[in-house]
């Protein structure tokens, strides 16, 4: 395993449901995090024509988000986004590898000007200040943001790693999305301070191993004395300190100076080599187990922390993008067609034409008419009223009645609020079959809101024979047309 | 992709013609573009299925018939059926043997298709069309639909037009024997009028009733999934208005006018986006029939957001912030430096956003010092857009319920977004200008999508921030 991918938590494993966009490339983080990067881009261009994405996902993947990841691979392939995202992590390689050689460089050039060049004597404390202090105060510093919480948590290194690689990223379209995806992506995952905290980490491990390495270089190679220095403490205070500060070290097998060492370096350079072996031991020893140690726990807790979470993490399908594109692969209805076809032609009602009959009475009648529409109108007497159709009963006594007399005129009322239906346009054909002449008057109701059916029911008497003329929807000339006959009005 | 464990729930949808089947099923399966819908009686001559489905399994087809046309006539010819050898037959035989015989058929082509289907079904929704008054014609229709032997279930369609005569329909069915009647408008239905259909059949249905509690549970899983995805459009929206600041480089009026325009109509660009996003997520498109129901006008809000009139109608007084300056117009505050942004949003930034939002303060501090003058999209204008997104959304949600009532309505409800402080990722926001996409940029994705997130929760769980009915 490469050393950058070891820090890099989002990087690598293959080890869970890959769903593979080139059967080597992707596992199911970076597939998750490329369809992220498609999502924000189609967010901010608009989408492509995907129906062939779509249905390659369709044929290639089960649920939903498994359809997202490889409709995303499918695309992402295409339209360079996944070159993108692999680029930027090159560059993000590459902006670590620098980080990583300055914090090591830095570490190891710390030590070697804490311990100076052996013509002066290593002050310890100020020694083991110089090596530790930094560090101690950025982790104060990390343990604070942590706690306090806040977008900006993760560390400065972190930050400032993700802040380098998003400058440098000018990959076009795709490349802008990429490291806002991987934020997003984290984010909401409650990643990102720990991801930033491996950075962090990681990188001052290295340095206090740089720092370790100049230490254990210099002290080989060169001769130092060691001494203690105050002006206003007393010497126990020293010795309190170093064997306190060197209880822990010792435990791991490092040396503490005895307390007659102690006490000598306060007044004079250590130069024998017990003290000298002891001095270093412990400078050794609290370097590795109050620097190194820590630092390398934490990066190894973040570490596997992200692994885990990373491992666990899923795309948020509330997202209003893989909202619809849910609605596409997960359909929650889907069309049958037609399992009963339409025949060719409906049977239609025909009318009979105007013919002549022996009387020259006039009736009318009211087709399945409610109250409130003014039923029945006021008539000339000699009218003959047959009242309202509407049950079988009442058809079949109104047809037998005008087939003993049938009159010259008959008016048939019907309401326009009703759809016209075959029906009713049968029966309007078999009374006109025992009438002189048979009109229709449609009762359109001032309140009536669709104008609509009243032209339905005019075509549809127009088809079965009616002429024009022959629909009325004014009472008046309806009225006039029963009592007196002809087309005047 | 598609299966089913057990066999799915067949259903028939019938009815009278033109009493609105075909509307019956586009809003049962949320298929627009279901077979054809016109105000034309006898426009459904075929009959069309459609499957619901959940989680990938088929629980329910529908199946859209016909309408029924001519039933005192069938009616007649059924009960004339047993006469020949005076042999009685129970209904279904009646109907079996009509079917059987093509020379029936002929005239009653439609109806034998609706009582075909009726025969393959276990259950038929009746649609009745509530303004019509209760005819023979739809006694005989019951009489025949009921000699089928599977439960029917009435449906009150149109029952909020001011004609519906539910009363009359209601009795005329329980003297028919059928008690169990549900109300369902299909242009309006009510909230939870989807779910009482499914309930009521399943008390019909027996044995088929855990198929259709599932259907239930699937569709407001998805429901709760779509409002979730809803209010974070408008989170999205708010956020990215609250949080952009544009630089004013030339100070003289025409210079300060082209800039309030040009931040005007990033803003108004940016709430249609979100009306598209709205309108896509609920799967309307402003053509639908259905979308003459929503207080849109061909997919676009009516009055315009920076019009001081909307702000009236809507009881969204303007800030007490000082709009600096009439040539601001009204909806954007010009500050220099960040001071008319007050200090209650600087405490905020200051409480949140760590080192970034020092920065900001930094940046709006030295402007001050340095006279640069900056442009920011108001409060009341953010009240609008957040008023407005979620009336949408409860239109969308009602299907065009709410949306009958006109917009001024909105007053007695959502109070908080019309007077109260704006909530805090709001003010947050202002002071992160990296947040807002508005700007051309590319809006940052950490603090943003977590103020995102925070609003999205305070909308969705917060009664008084949301788009729940009242």
């Amino acid at each position: 395993m490469m050393p950058d991918q070891v820090f890099f938590a989002y990087m690598s494993s293959r080890d869970q449901d890959p769903v593979s966009c080139d059967a080597d490339s992707l596992g199911a983080f970076e597939t998750r995090w490329l369809a992220e990067v498609v999502r924000l881009r189609e967010e901010a261009h608009g989408s492509p024509v995907d129906t062939a994405a779509v249905r390659a996902a369709v044929d290639r993947a089960q649920g939903v988000e498994a359809r997202i990841l490889a409709r995303a691979c499918q695309l992402g392939v295409h339209d360079g986004t996944l070159g993108a995202l692999r680029a930027w992590r090159a560059r993000t390689r590459v902006v670590m590898w620098v980080l990583l050689g300055f914090a090591l460089i830095s570490g190891f050039g710390a030590a070697l000007a804490v311990l100076g060049d052996g013509s002066r004597p290593v002050n310890v404390v100020w020694a083991l200040g110089g090596l530790l202090g930094v560090n101690l105060f950025s982790l104060v510093l990390w343990f604070g943001g942590l706690w306090l919480g806040g977008a900006d948590a993760g560390g400065v290194f972190g930050r400032g790693w993700l802040w380098i690689s998003r400058r440098i990223s000018s990959l076009g379209d795709s490349g802008v999305h990429v490291p806002r995806a991987l934020v997003g992506l984290m984010g909401r995952a409650g990643l990102t301070r720990w991801w930033l905290g491996a950075v962090t980490h990681g990188l001052w491990l290295l340095a206090l191993c740089g720092a370790l390495a100049g230490l254990l270089i210099a002290l080989s190679v060169r001769s130092y004395g060691f001494v203690w220095e105050t002006t206003i403490l007393p010497a126990d205070a020293f010795t309190t300190l170093v064997g306190r500060l060197g209880w822990l070290p010792a435990l791991a097998g490092f040396g503490i100076p005895d307390a007659e060492t102690v006490r000598a370096s306060g007044s004079a350079v250590i130069t024998h080599e017990a003290g000298r072996l002891a001095w270093s031991s412990w400078l050794t020893g609290c370097l590795v187990v109050y620097g190194v140690v820590p630092r390398a726990l934490l990066w190894a807790g973040c570490l596997t922390y992200v692994r885990l979470g990373r491992n666990r993490l899923r795309l948020d399908l509330a997202l209003p993008a893989y909202t619809a594109l849910a609605a596409r692969y997960a359909p929650t209805s889907d069309r049958i067609g037609v399992t009963d076809a339409a025949p060719g032609a409906l049977p239609s009602a025909r009318i009979r034409m105007p013919h002549r009959v022996g009387s020259h009475a006039a009736a009318i009648v009211g087709l399945e008419l409610r109250s409130g529409l003014g039923w029945p109108p006021a008539l000339a007497p000699e009218i003959e009223q047959i009242g309202v159709l509407d049950s079988r009963e009442q058809r079949r006594q109104a047809i037998a009645r005008l087939e003993a007399s049938p009159p010259a005129r008959l008016l048939i009322a019907c309401d326009a609020r009703l759809s016209p239906d075959r029906g009713s346009l049968e029966l309007i054909a078999e009374l006109s079959r025992h009438a002189g002449d048979c009109r229709v008057w449609l009762i359109v109701p001032a309140t009536l809101r669709e104008r609509a059916r009243v032209i339905h029911w005019r075509d549809a008497l127009v088809d079965a024979g009616f002429g024009a003329r022959a629909i009325f929807d004014d009472a008046t000339a309806a009225i006039t047309w029963l009592e007196c006959g002809g087309d005047a009005a | 992709m598609l299966h089913s464990r057990t066999n799915p729930v067949r259903i028939a949808v019938v009815g009278h013609t033109n009493t609105g089947k075909t509307s019956l099923m586009r809003t049962l399966t949320r298929d627009a573009g279901f077979g054809e819908v016109s105000s034309r009686p006898s426009t459904t001559r075929h009959v069309e299925g459609a499957r619901l489905i959940v989680d990938g399994e088929v629980l329910v087809e529908l199946y859209d018939t016909p309408g029924m046309e001519d039933p005192i006539a069938l009616l007649e010819m059924l009960d004339r059926m047993d006469s020949p050898d005076d042999e009685r037959l129970d209904g279904p035989a009646r109907v079996e043997r009509f079917l059987a015989n093509p020379v029936h058929r002929g005239r009653f082509e439609q109806e034998g298709k609706v009582l075909k289907q009726m025969l393959a079904s276990d259950a038929a929704l009746y649609v009745i069309d509530a303004r019509d008054p209760v005819l023979a014609k739809h006694r005989d229709e019951l009489a025949i639909l009921g000699s089928c032997a599977i439960p029917l279930l009435p449906v009150l369609n149109f029952v909020s037009s001011v004609e519906s005569g539910e009363a009359a329909w209601r009795e005329a069915l329980s003297r028919l024997g059928l008690h169990a009647v549900v109300r369902f408008d299909t242009v309006a239905p009510e909230r939870d009028g989807e779910r009482r259909l499914y309930e009521t059949l399943g008390m019909l249905v027996g044995p088929h009733r855990p198929l259709l509690d599932r259907l239930v549970a699937g569709r407001e899983r998805e429901a709760a999934v779509r409002h979730t995805a809803a209010m974070r459009l408008v989170a999205e929206l708010l956020i990215d208005v609250a949080a952009c600041r544009i630089e004013v480089v030339d100070d003289s009026s025409t210079g300060l006018d082209a800039a309030v325009n040009d931040l005007n109509e990033r803003v108004r660009q940016r709430e249609q986006h979100c009306v598209e996003a709205l309108l896509g997520l609920y799967r309307f498109r402003p053509d639908d029939v259905d979308a003459d129901h929503l207080p849109l006008i061909d997919g676009r809000w009516e009055s315009d957001l920076f019009n001081p009139e909307t702000l009236r109608d809507l009881g969204v007084k303007l800030g007490t912030g000082a709009v600096a300056g009439a040539a601001a117009g009204a909806g954007i505050d010009l500050m220099v430096g960040g001071i008319t942004l007050g200090a209650a949003a600087a405490l905020g930034a200051l409480a949140g956003g760590g080192w970034q939002a020092l920065r900001h303060f930094g940046d709006r501090f030295v402007g001050t010092l340095t006279g640069k003058h900056q442009l920011a999209v108001n409060d009341a204008i953010l009240r609008i857009l957040a008023l407005r997104q979620l009336h949408l959304v409860r239109a969308l949600e009602a299907r065009g319920h709410a949306a009958v009532e006109p917009i001024g309505k909105l007053v007695a409800e959502s109070g908080k977004w019309r007077e109260g402080t704006l909530p805090r990722p709001l003010h947050r926001a202002r002071s992160h200008r990296e947040w807002s996409g508005l700007d051309g940029s590319v809006g940052d994705e950490g603090g943003r999508s977590d103020a995102i997130e925070a609003l999205r929760q305070l909308m969705e769980h917060e009664p008084e921030w949301g788009a729940e009915q009242s």
